[in-house]
């Protein structure tokens, strides 16, 4: 028996337990093939995935040593049918390639006849590839080059993902560096950026608040070239070019923001995801931004909200260098295949924990608190119809005084309030005297109040979703929900995300989350904690009726 | 006899049957002059030849040593046979063949050579029998002259004799040597990587075959009428094990030949497949000597898991545990293919691509007289020994080298997992076991939380519905939490301690009991007094809440003595109304004297219905359709009814009456409603009323 830290188990997980004194290595050696699933207190679970295996193939790593480092770790024997998986699914990468040929342009290549056979007569393919280069036997074929991406795409589906070989065009030429006369890029910064250069395209996975942005200013910087930096709101855009303005030697001229309100194409231009999904007449109108200019470089901010159709507009942006930058690879609507075949690899993952304990990011304490609902609250509940139960469950009124007695006890501490419905936010705001952000508010008026809010002018906001995302509240000490949609781990990362730029005197976060007990909203809850405690955020229940007795938590 | 040789050459090598080869075609010979026409190194035939009379395939007569009568026969032109024909008993010396087939041309040579490689043996066609060498014009009037060919049959054939056959090859009987072993195509493994491996698959079998049988043990899969699995329950096992088919087949059949899987009869009578009683022994022992049961098992096992899903040739699919899914040559096979693996030094193992075919070969070599489904066998070997841990990264593992020798694996026990007693309970609510769990840990802690993934480790889930699940069992809330705290090396997390009190307060917090009757009162003060009426106590009262008492006594006891305490009861229908009954007064028909004028008009009126009953009667055996119908069911007994009132038309129902005797009744239905039909019934000649359930077949008469 070998005492190493790693159980390997028959289902494709990994079990590391972390308290053994050579976790550290172990968890080194399986991060490129392995995907961080949870990360509670004692023991972290990966697994093995396809997509995981092929990242690591792209990476560079072989199956020989997977299954080294697998046997090398391991506690007890690993199962001989995982073995054999990993070397047939690793095997599978890069059979097909896809190349530059000086007379047929783009071309798949293969080595193995029999896959190349195989994937010539899949129907998804047939409208993709061209002539058969060198006769009926050749091992060659043509690919029109529109379909880079989307053949990509249909050679996942089909299991035998291509390695991308044919280069990048350079695009316009822009000079830009990082200005780091008063700040300095961080050790994990600049490794998600190098390894992400030398990959060509792909995803770098970063926690909230560990300076995606950085890595994206990072990014442009090796490029040195025109860059389309796509967004997911106008808040999140003007964010990104105060941060560019700041971190780099680029001027405000030089970038220009493209949302729904203004329409400027600039060396380094800023588009909204919204805005280039609009569509007139059926027709997506803002497509000529993709082409308005010899773009060298493309950013993606939170590849896990992409939504569909810029996949596709992706896909013709196969010869363009592409970086997505996210907090989690894991999509609610399941299209990590899509992220993996269209941008690219994940270059570059860092779990939360760690970065946390190198104290780039603010702990944080996860209260979950429960009301009870009273009586006649309850017969409501209990007779409404399923669709309105999350809804009356969540907004009840007893989670106002349990705001209240929150708020009070962390009176003096910049605190948001969040929540999914308005009507509730409203009576909140009322209640508290506190300004409110929602979806109708004007972007002016979002921004001065969020500014105050930096400032320490305002100290409580309550907002609604529009803040779940790219909003940076670094002064964010204490983060109340009062409801959310239906317990999406995403949002709850993301709502996490707020409260987690470190703060000044290294003081650790609060973050509550009010539920009802005994209805939907506390089976939602528990989705949501689950994913806080798998991301090693202890957590503790209490009960809204000790709360004033226990005092503060803080 | 015959039977009996043919398996004592079935048992020798190729080099073996090369040597009987070589006696069967020099006769009689001396041991050097067997050892100098095999072409082979001199101790490899010495040994061979020894063996060979060890075995009583040869044996020594005057001139020296020859093969049991019956050997050339039962060697035929099997494999190691070189093909030349029995020598002469008076042959020339070889020196004079030697100078002989130097003089000769090479066309000549060459046509000797065609002959000598083809059975020795030719048609003469037009070449002249009586030549002289000088005379000779063609090649084979040349060979002929010089006695190189020897007219037979009336010359109609020409043979070579074995000397002329030995000369030819070089005075071997072949021209290859027939003594170099096939290699086995390697590659380096280190046999520690290889031991671990190989441990890693036996603890899995082991671990897999006992959850397999466990959950059989509640769900039992049930036998086919042909004796196998079916392939439903077979997925089903495929989904539980995280196997694929193949293996799952392996698994099953496997724990069916070590005697650990049976049949038994279920509650419906159907034969279902369930662990015997030697599984509970054979759990309880340690996973090494459970995993040597299972491969002794396998090792001369018949069964060929391997087919399980393909087509038999048929076309039918084999299903796992058929009966007929057997080969007698398959255990041999197995054997031969370990030993030859266990035969490589440790360090190496079988290459990746390359490997498989060159072991095929030694194989072969090695029993040359094995059936053509040979190479399949090898190939479910190397697959079904890796799955069963027999070997790793395909090389065999160091307790199965011993396993093979002296048939008791040892150093495996060591490589198994130790069994741990504690687990590591973590905040998002799961707790892993960083190996195999204590049996009863593992049973109390199955109760408590839901295994979410197995292997090596095994981890567990806590959700409502599994505390909720020991506290079913009668677990105390305080119980709980002590055994989390007694098995968790770590502190329990609060969110954990939480659920289980959460679980606790609203387990139990509706009741469900069983009662006869239920009394209730707007007046408390009415039930009190019921309560404790000195009388009361055999009722079984019991106040559930203010306003409510339930009794263990049915109503129709409970009301009567009620009412003799005093109490004036009343009857609560299901829903909710108040029942009022009326006690039944019974009545007697009058008796009535019987005269005889009254008589003689109630027979003259009974005769008439009778013969209406009987003509009746008459038609519905007249017109009665020839076969007799099904019976329907209800809603079919309503369609056909409905079409014959719409179609007016007359039918023959089979009716079921109170007494529950049936009789068919021709009628003619008029209308149905509330599930009772009116039909104009042709026996009684008058309208009567039929409840539908009771019609048992409707059939259509042909006409009125």
């Amino acid at each position: 028996m070998n005492d190493g830290p790693l159980i390997v188990q028959s289902d494709k997980t990994l079990l590391l337990e972390i308290d053994h004194e050579r976790a550290q290595d172990c968890r080194k050696a399986i991060a490129p093939f392995a995907e961080l699933e949870r990360s509670p207190e004692h023991v972290h679970t990966y697994r093995l995935t396809p997509l995981g295996l092929w990242n690591a193939r792209a990476a560079g790593h072989d199956a020989e040593m997977v299954v080294d480092t697998l046997l090398t770790y391991s506690r007890y024997a690993v199962p001989h049918s995982l073995l054999v998986d990993v070397a047939e699914t690793m095997a599978r990468y890069g059979r097909l390639r896809l190349e530059k040929h000086p007379v047929h342009g783009l071309v798949m290549a293969s080595t193995d006849r029999p896959v190349l056979e195989e994937v010539l007569r899949a129907k998804k393919v047939q409208g993709m590839i061209g002539a058969r280069i060198g006769g009926p036997d050749g091992d060659t074929v043509a690919v029109h080059a529109s379909e880079r991406g989307n053949l990509k795409q249909a050679l996942l589906k089909l299991g035998w993902p291509a390695e991308d070989f044919a280069g990048y065009v350079d695009g316009e030429a822009h000079p830009i560096d990082l200005d780091e006369s008063d700040w300095a890029l961080r050790d994990y910064q600049r490794d998600a950026a190098d390894s992400f250069w030398h990959g060509g395209s792909g995803v770098v996975v970063l926690p909230c608040g560990a300076g995606k942005t950085m890595v994206g200013a990072a990014a442009m910087a090796q490029a040195r070239a025109t860059t389309l930096i796509l967004v997911t709101n106008t808040v999140s855009a003007r964010q990104w070019k105060d941060e560019l303005i700041k971190r780099t030697t680029l001027t405000e001229d030089e970038i220009g923001e493209y949302s729904g309100t203004v329409k400027e194409i600039r060396p380094v231009t800023i588009a909204t995801y919204q805005v280039m999904t609009t569509r007139r007449k059926g027709v997506y109108s803002h497509l000529e931004l993709l082409d308005a200019r010899d773009w060298g470089l493309v950013v993606y901010d939170e590849v896990h909200l992409l939504p569909a159709p810029i996949f596709r507009m992706t896909a013709n942006l196969q010869a363009r260098r592409r970086i997505g930058l996210t907090a989690t690879l894991v999509r609610e609507d399941g299209r990590e295949g899509d992220v993996f075949s269209l941008i690219g690899p994940k270059r570059y993952d860092a779990p939360w924990k760690d970065i946390e304990s190198q104290g780039w990011i603010a702990p944080a304490d996860c209260v979950e608190v429960r009301v009870s609902l009273p009586t006649d609250e309850r017969i409501v509940y209990a007779t409404s119809e399923p669709e309105e139960r999350y809804r009356l469950a969540s907004c009840t009124h007893q989670k106002v005084q349990v705001v209240r007695d929150l708020v009070a006890q962390h009176a003096g501490q910049p605190t948001l309030v969040i929540g999914q419905y308005i009507d509730q936010l409203d009576e909140l705001a009322d209640k508290l005297d506190a300004p409110v952000i929602k979806g109708e508010t004007p972007v002016k008026e979002r921004q001065r109040l969020f500014e105050a809010f930096r400032t320490g002018e305002i100290g409580m906001l309550v907002v609604s979703k529009v803040a779940n995302f790219s909003i940076d509240l670094p002064s964010a000490e204490v983060a109340i929900q009062v409801s959310g949609s239906f317990g999406s781990r995403q949002e709850e990362a993301q709502r996490l995300g707020r409260l987690l730029r470190p703060k000044a005197d290294g003081k650790s976060a609060h973050f509550y989350t009010v539920v009802s007990r005994d209805t939907v909203d506390a089976d939602f809850a528990q989705n949501r904690q689950r994913f806080l405690a798998e991301q090693g955020y202890a957590y503790r229940i209490i009960d809204a009726e000790d709360l004033g007795l226990s005092g503060s938590t803080g | 006899m015959r039977a009996s040789l043919s398996r004592a050459l079935d048992a020798l090598t190729r080099l073996e049957l090369s040597v009987l080869d070589a006696l069967v075609v020099a006769g009689q010979t001396p041991r050097e002059d067997v050892v100098s026409i095999v072409h082979a190194a001199p101790d490899a035939v010495e040994a061979a030849l020894d063996l060979l009379i060890d075995r009583g395939l040869v044996w020594s007569s005057v001139g020296g040593w020859r093969a049991v009568t019956g050997v050339a026969d039962a060697l035929g032109a099997g494999p190691g046979v070189s093909g030349l024909r029995v020598r002469s008993p008076d042959f020339a010396d070889p020196s004079v063949l030697e100078a002989a087939l130097a003089e000769i041309t090479p066309a000549a040579r060459a046509l000797l050579e065609h002959v000598v490689d083809h059975g020795g043996e030719g048609t003469t066609g037009s070449a002249r029998l009586t030549v002289l060498p000088a005379d000779a014009a063609t090649p084979a009037e040349e060979l002929i002259s010089r006695r190189l060919l020897i007219p037979r049959a009336g010359g109609s054939v020409v043979q070579a004799p074995g000397e002329v056959g030995l000369a030819v090859r070089g005075g071997r009987t072949t021209r290859e040597p027939i003594d170099d072993l096939p290699t086995i195509a390697v590659a380096e493994r280190s046999p520690d990587l290889v031991d671990r491996a190989a441990a890693g698959a036996a603890f899995e079998a082991v671990r897999r075959v006992e959850l397999l049988l466990d959950h059989w043990g509640t769900q039992p899969p049930t036998m086919l009428r042909s004796g196998g699995l079916g392939v439903r329950d077979l997925k089903l096992a495929t989904a539980l094990l995280h196997l694929d088919e193949a293996t799952t087949a392996l698994v099953v059949e496997t724990a069916h030949t070590a005697g650990l899987l049976g049949t038994v009869a279920n509650a419906d009578g159907n034969a279902v497949w369930v662990p015997s009683d030697s599984f509970d022994a054979w759990v309880a022992r340690p996973p090494a000597e459970r995993w040597a049961t299972l491969v002794h098992a396998w090792l001369d096992s018949a069964r060929l898991p391997a087919l399980v899903g393909t087509r038999d040739p048929a076309g039918k699919t084999w299903n796992a545990l058929a009966p007929e899914l057997a080969s007698h040559a398959v255990a041999e096979a197995r054997r031969a293919t370990l030993l030859a693996l266990a035969d490589l030094p440790p360090g190496a193992a079988l290459a990746a691509g390359t490997g498989l075919p060159s072991l095929l070969d030694r194989v072969s070599w090695d029993r040359p007289r094995r059936p053509r489904s040979r190479g399949d066998y090898v190939a479910w070997t190397l697959t079904e020994a890796a799955a069963l841990g027999l070997t790793g990264l395909g090389a065999v593992a160091s307790y199965t080298r011993a396993l093979l020798s002296d048939d008791k694996p040892t150093g495996l026990a060591e490589l198994m997992p130790e069994p741990v007693d504690h687990v590591l309970i973590q905040a998002d609510l799961t707790a892993v076991a960083p190996g195999p769990l204590e049996s009863s840990l593992a049973r109390s802690l199955q109760l408590v939380a839901d295994v979410e993934s197995r292997g090596g480790a095994t981890t567990y889930r806590f959700t409502p519905a599994s505390v909720r699940r020991a506290l079913d069992v009668g677990w105390t809330a305080a119980e709980v939490h002590g055994f989390l705290e007694q098995v968790s090396r770590t502190p329990v997390p609060q969110p954990l301690t939480y659920l289980v009190d959460d679980t606790v307060r609203t387990f139990g917090a509706i009741r469900v009991g069983h009662a006869e009757a239920f009394l209730r009162a707007d007046d408390e003060s009415a039930l009190t007094e019921l309560l404790h009426h000195p009388k009361a106590a055999g009722l079984g009262l019991r106040r559930i809440a203010p306003t409510v008492i339930i009794s263990t006594t049915p109503i129709d006891v409970l009301l009567p003595r009620l009412r003799d305490l005093g109490a004036a009861p009343v009857l609560e229908s299901a829903d909710g109304s108040v029942q009022v009954s009326r006690p039944d007064v019974l009545r007697a028909r009058p008796p009535r004297e019987r005269r005889a004028s009254v008589r003689s008009t109630r027979e003259s009126a009974r005769i008439a219905s009778v013969v209406t009953a009987i003509r009746a009667g008459d038609r519905a055996a007249t017109v009665r359709p020839a076969a007799t119908a099904a019976p329907l069911t209800p809603s079919g007994a309503l369609a056909a009814l409905r079409e014959a009132i719409e179609a007016e038309s007359t039918v023959l129902v089979g009716y079921v009456d109170n007494q529950g005797v049936s009789s068919e009744r021709v009628i003619d239905p008029i209308s149905i409603e509330g599930g009772s039909l009116t039909a104009h019934d042709h026996r009684a000649d008058d309208v009567r009323a039929f409840a539908v359930h009771r019609i048992t077949t409707v059939r259509p008469l042909a006409s009125g």
